[in-house]
């Protein structure tokens, strides 16, 4: 806004308090661009095509064994073994099935029966997917801890079985 | 002849800013929402934290649900404001700075339930996803949708006068809208580790507990409830901001004519 505070003097220099506030939005704005840029990044780089699924791994473009993948899959009845610091388990997903070896304890409300994406890569030599992180997915289904159906655990092992969360 | 003020007048009363009447931001309706705020706040706190049973799965991080969905529907509802607010101001006739100033006001309390959903959201993914962030389709874009409002509420603060602020900040505000929808959609359209709606989907199936369902619903009304009265205060503040700065303007030029003529 231009400054219209009157004059005090031909030598007195014009305020600049307006121009300081200016700076703030300024600065504000160039670090939205930015922080838009490496979203933006991110987000073409990463979160189009999040994971793999287990039958896709070696099969689906951009899924190929030599590469780090995110692998998502059921985590199977029966197969999660603590060896050391490592767990051990196996993920299946449309009746493929892949061994995973998870370098520390999966956090969350990680257990058997439920989906999880791992991150690592694929050691051909011993035929099992090294991972690094495992994230648990969660299902849009909220249900009372106390009421849980028989039906439902049903389904939910039928799930486990299929390997479709 | 004294010539016409340069500024256009704000539409507040002047007896808002110079202490006559009605000094403050509070009517009587403002009051009757801030109490009906607090009632349900109250029972969001007993429905939330009491009443509401814990998640098979979740187990009691499940009550979160209860501020960090409700933050996000009003975060979008409030940008929807803005956008309506900010199209109002483009394309009427009289191009009401009322307009804007609700656009801007609901702005700031979009990005501040944003900023809480995606606080929130975070203590969740680490209880049940066991890490805080990660960059899938649904983080990433509501991630750049809270950046794209921040910078729209910087936009606003660049100076100029109110019309020059009313119709730019518009602009962006129309556009960013647009974000919405790709948030929304964004768990059907790519594969992310965050879950599809459980309420608003296309389906219409709801696969949730009946009493946790009524809390979710008990939360949408509190800060619903929360989001007018803060809307209401918050652009009667702006009034008085844009009526302060007009009335400066206007004391800055009757000092230089004043100067002029003496």
């Amino acid at each position: 806004m231009t400054d219209l505070s009157p004059r005090t003097g031909p030598e007195t220099p014009s305020p600049a308090a307006g121009t300081k506030r200016k700076w703030l939005p300024m600065i504000v704005i160039a670090g939205v661009l930015v922080a838009g840029g490496v979203i933006v990044t991110q987000f073409l780089r990463s979160a189009v095509d999040y994971y793999c699924n287990v039958d896709e791994v070696g099969t689906r473009s951009g899924c190929d064994v030599n590469r780090r993948l995110r692998v998502q899959g059921v985590v199977q009845r029966g197969t999660v073994r603590s060896a050391g610091s490592d767990t051990d388990f196996v993920i299946a997903f449309n009746g493929a099935e892949m061994a995973v070896s998870y370098d520390g304890e999966p956090g969350g409300i990680f257990k058997e029966c439920i989906p999880v994406v791992v991150h690592g890569h694929f050691d051909t030599a011993s035929d099992t997917f090294l991972g690094d992180r495992v994230e648990v997915k969660h299902s849009d289904e909220y249900v009372a801890v106390n009421d849980e159906r028989l039906a439902e655990s049903d389904a939910l092992a039928d799930a486990c079985e299929t390997g479709t969360p | 002849m004294t010539p016409p003020s340069p500024t256009r007048a704000t539409e507040a009363p002047a007896e808002q800013v110079d202490g006559g009447a009605r000094s403050g931001t509070g009517t009587f309706a403002t009051r009757m929402f801030g109490i009906a705020t607090l009632v349900t706040m109250g029972w969001l706190v007993a429905f939330g934290l009491g009443f509401s049973p814990a998640d098979r799965d979740q187990e009691e991080a499940v009550r979160i649900m209860y501020v960090h969905v409700p933050t996000v529907w009003l975060a979008y509802l409030a940008f929807t404001v803005t956008a309506a607010c900010s199209g109002l101001y483009l394309f009427t006739k009289k191009h009401s700075l009322g307009f804007d100033r609700f656009a801007g006001a609901s702005a700031e309390i979009g990005v501040v339930f944003m900023a809480l959903s995606l606080a929130t959201g975070m203590l969740w993914g680490k209880l049940t996803w066991g890490v805080y962030w990660q960059w899938d389709a649904r983080l990433t874009t509501t991630a750049l949708l809270f950046v794209s409002y921040v910078g729209y509420l910087a936009v606003r603060g660049l100076g100029g006068s109110h019309d020059q602020r009313a119709k730019r900040s518009a602009i962006i505000g129309l556009l960013a809208v647009l974000e919405i929808p790709l948030v929304h959609w964004s768990v059907r359209l790519w594969r992310s580790l965050h879950q599809e709606a459980t309420v608003l989907n296309t389906n219409g199936d709801v696969d949730m507990d009946g009493l946790m369902l009524f809390s979710l619903f008990v939360g949408v009304v509190a800060f619903t409830l929360l989001y007018v009265w803060l809307l209401l205060h918050r652009s009667r503040v702006m009034a008085m901001e844009d009526q302060l700065d007009d009335q400066g303007l206007d004391r800055a030029i009757d000092a230089r004519r004043a100067e002029a003529t003496s």
